[in-house]
């Protein structure tokens, strides 16, 4: 056999090693199956959900209008509550963050709602109290256990359940995810626990600029 | 004998390896940088050792009622130990509480035995998976406060820390605190992986 097939077949092999690593490396830049070719971080919800028509009580304590004051907006939407020690005040903290470094023109366009699956310990003043720690544009809403159930349901969850603590203490087992609803009124991405700033600076833009809908 | 041809081939076969070994090198290199900023970045940061164990980074989240939680990590460098309980002056009741995703809902509930710490690794009380949570507060944290912790291990006993109040832990907007308890420099990490809602 002539000497230079040899290094042409490992030139050849050399060639095809590195193929796929330069493959994998690339594959971390994110993929390209958003529609439109929007690279979005959230998880992909499928059917999308649909902004409930709701009116319930914000954190002034004045009947707020969900469909009506948010109409135009991006909206993101967490249900918590205010003694939840640990991935309430993480989600909150993370997307006060993000909103602090976003383009003006994109902050304004965004609206941040925080519903309550615990209304008998919050109260608009207690929502008003917590949500102001975080940004004071927060939006808090309240309502009878019977309305945030019912909310809670035609957001897809199943209502919340409380795990009790001992000595008059309980928990409140709730949804883990920010949904994001677009300016269509619905959301196609969930943001669950775990997802920071960094998820919410590369998303927010492209759902205020993008949204979802397929061109 | 290998012949001459065959040599040559070797020799190149090993430039191959060598260069798939690069390449792989090159991908893996996030995820070491990630792991050092985040050691590198603690801007307060603070150990507290108790035997084989040490405490990084303990830290107590700012709340506007009776209930909050405090994180850190905690570090063995020899044996297997267990946090059995916890307690604080500024709080009438203390758990040790973990965070289950299932499905859509999230439920924070006690750790039953409490959180062990793996032999020569850590365990990452973090935001989504452990925390200690502090109840019936008789005052409220307010950022810029220390609070004083006492940790009872099963075999190393108790140690009192002190930890810094803050609204959170940031995560950064270039940094992926999700790989923290997975991907990053320190070995054994038994931080429950927070689920999704997906």
């Amino acid at each position: 056999m002539p000497r230079f097939s040899w290094r042409t077949l490992a030139l050849a092999l050399a060639a095809v090693a590195l193929v796929p690593a330069a493959v994998a490396c690339s594959g971390d830049d994110g993929d390209d199956t958003s529609p439109g070719g929007a690279q979005y971080m959230g998880a992909i919800v499928t059917p999308p959900i649909e902004k409930p028509d709701a009116i319930l009580m914000d954190e002034n304590g004045k009947p707020f209008d969900l469909r009506k004051e948010t109409e135009g907006y991006v909206t993101l939407l967490y249900v918590g509550y205010t003694h939840c020690p640990d991935i309430c005040p993480t989600h909150l903290y993370e997307i006060s963050e993000a909103l602090k470094k976003l383009d003006p023109d994109i902050r304004k366009q965004i609206k941040v709602v925080f519903a309550t699956a615990d209304p008998e310990r919050d109260t608009p003043e207690q929502l008003k109290q917590y949500l102001d720690t975080f940004d004071p544009d927060f939006i808090g809403l309240t309502g009878t256990r019977d309305l945030m159930d019912q909310f809670q349901v035609a957001l897809g969850l199943q209502p919340a359940t409380r795990t009790d603590l001992g000595g008059g203490n309980y928990a409140v087992n709730h949804a883990a995810y920010v949904m994001a609803f677009t300016k269509d009124n619905y959301a196609y991405t969930v943001y669950p626990s775990g997802m920071g700033q960094k998820e919410w600076l590369n998303d927010l833009p492209l759902l205020v600029k993008k949204g979802f809908r397929k061109e | 004998m290998t012949s001459p041809r065959t040599r040559v081939l070797f020799a190149l076969m090993a430039i191959v390896a060598l260069l798939a070994a690069l390449a792989a090198v090159a991908c893996g290199g996030d995820d070491d940088d990630t792991g050092k900023q985040q050691a590198d970045d603690g801007h307060d940061h603070q150990e507290f050792k108790l035997g084989d164990l040490t405490i990084v980074d303990p830290w107590v989240r700012t709340t506007t009622n009776n209930v909050t939680a405090a994180y850190m990590t905690i570090k063995s460098k020899g044996a297997a130990d267990t946090l059995v309980s916890a307690s604080s002056p500024i709080a009438g009741m203390v758990q040790l509480h973990e965070v289950i995703t299932e499905g859509s809902s999230s439920k924070m509930q006690e750790k039953p035995g409490g959180f062990p710490v793996p032999a020569s690794g850590a365990v990452e009380l973090k935001p989504g998976g452990y925390h200690i949570m502090l109840m019936d507060l008789k005052q409220q944290p307010k950022e810029g406060e220390k609070v004083e912790l006492t940790l009872k291990f099963e075999k190393a006993g108790e140690i009192k820390i002190t930890a810094p109040v803050k609204t959170a832990a940031g995560s950064g907007p270039d940094m992926d605190h999700n790989a923290q308890g997975s991907s990053s420099g320190m070995g054994g990490m038994a931080s429950p992986t927070a689920g999704s809602g997906r």
